[in-house]
């Protein structure tokens, strides 16, 4: 089955299929966060990265993909990396796509491309890398998404751009 | 990840994610969010098409000075099976 139509997930279900598969692992949210504004226009913002496509500097710790609970760390990605110095560790989407072309997940050559157009600014020194494979949000909210958070205010972002995969 | 995004935001810095879930994203109340109708592990589109992944990077950071409630979410116009066939170059 495909549907492609514009606006409709082609993939229905996630949320039910992901909570049926590992129960409580997503949490549902209620609460609105108030929406930070940009200070500065896009075209002068230093842009940060931050995906839990599972994509790392080869040769760093492979994130792990068996753990029961999942994985709770991070990897710096260079934002000069090289595409091909970069692999992905992570088994719960499809990478097919990704391993012709890793832009299609961790768009790294397209963003490089986009300050080249002076589109954005800039980007920070290092793009952030996790998996989005934990089984505990009460830990993830409390400690984890604090600590990547503040990693990146460290890189001093305007925006933030994030692919959840 | 939507914890994430929502961290960074109550930090003062304005986010976007790009979803290809759109049931996950709404549940999880990411702060701003576009929406693509794209296989899993595919947000920016397909192998070899620069130029679709460059306008999705490209909409996704113009709509965080777009975005007027906390939640919004936006589709961008495409489909599926346009990008698989090469459309959008």
């Amino acid at each position: 089955m495909a549907i492609s139509e514009s606006g409709v997930q082609l993939r229905p279900g996630l949320w039910e299929t992901v909570n049926e598969r590992y129960p409580g692992s997503m949490i549902r949210l209620a609460d609105a966060v108030p929406l930070a504004q940009p200070r500065v226009a896009l075209r002068d913002a230093r842009v940060a990265f931050v995906s839990s496509s599972g994509v790392q500097p080869a040769g760093s710790l492979p994130f792990d993909v068996a753990h029961p609970v999942g994985d709770f760390s991070f990897r710096r990605v260079p934002s000069n990396s090289a595409v091909s110095d970069l692999e992905i560790h992570q088994l719960k989407y499809p990478t097919a796509g990704a391993r012709q072309d890793l832009n299609v997940i961790f768009p790294i050559e397209r963003l490089r491309e986009l300050v080249a157009a002076k589109t954005i600014g800039s980007l920070t020194e290092n793009f952030y890398s996790f998996i989005g494979y934990n089984m505990d949000p009460t830990r993830f909210q409390s400690s984890f998404a604090g600590e990547l958070a503040a990693a990146v205010e460290a890189e001093k972002p305007d925006v933030v751009l994030l692919a959840p995969a | 990840m939507a914890l994430v995004q929502r961290a960074l935001e109550r930090r003062g810095f304005p986010t976007v994610s790009v979803s290809v879930a759109r049931d996950v994203t709404t549940a999880s109340l990411a702060p701003r969010a576009v929406f693509v109708p794209f296989m899993m592990g595919h947000h920016f589109g397909v192998p070899g098409n620069a130029a679709l992944q460059r306008a999705i990077v490209r909409q996704a950071l113009e709509f965080i000075a777009e975005a007027t409630v906390s939640g919004e979410i936006r589709d961008l116009p495409y489909t599926w099976n346009e990008a698989r066939r090469g459309s959008y170059r």
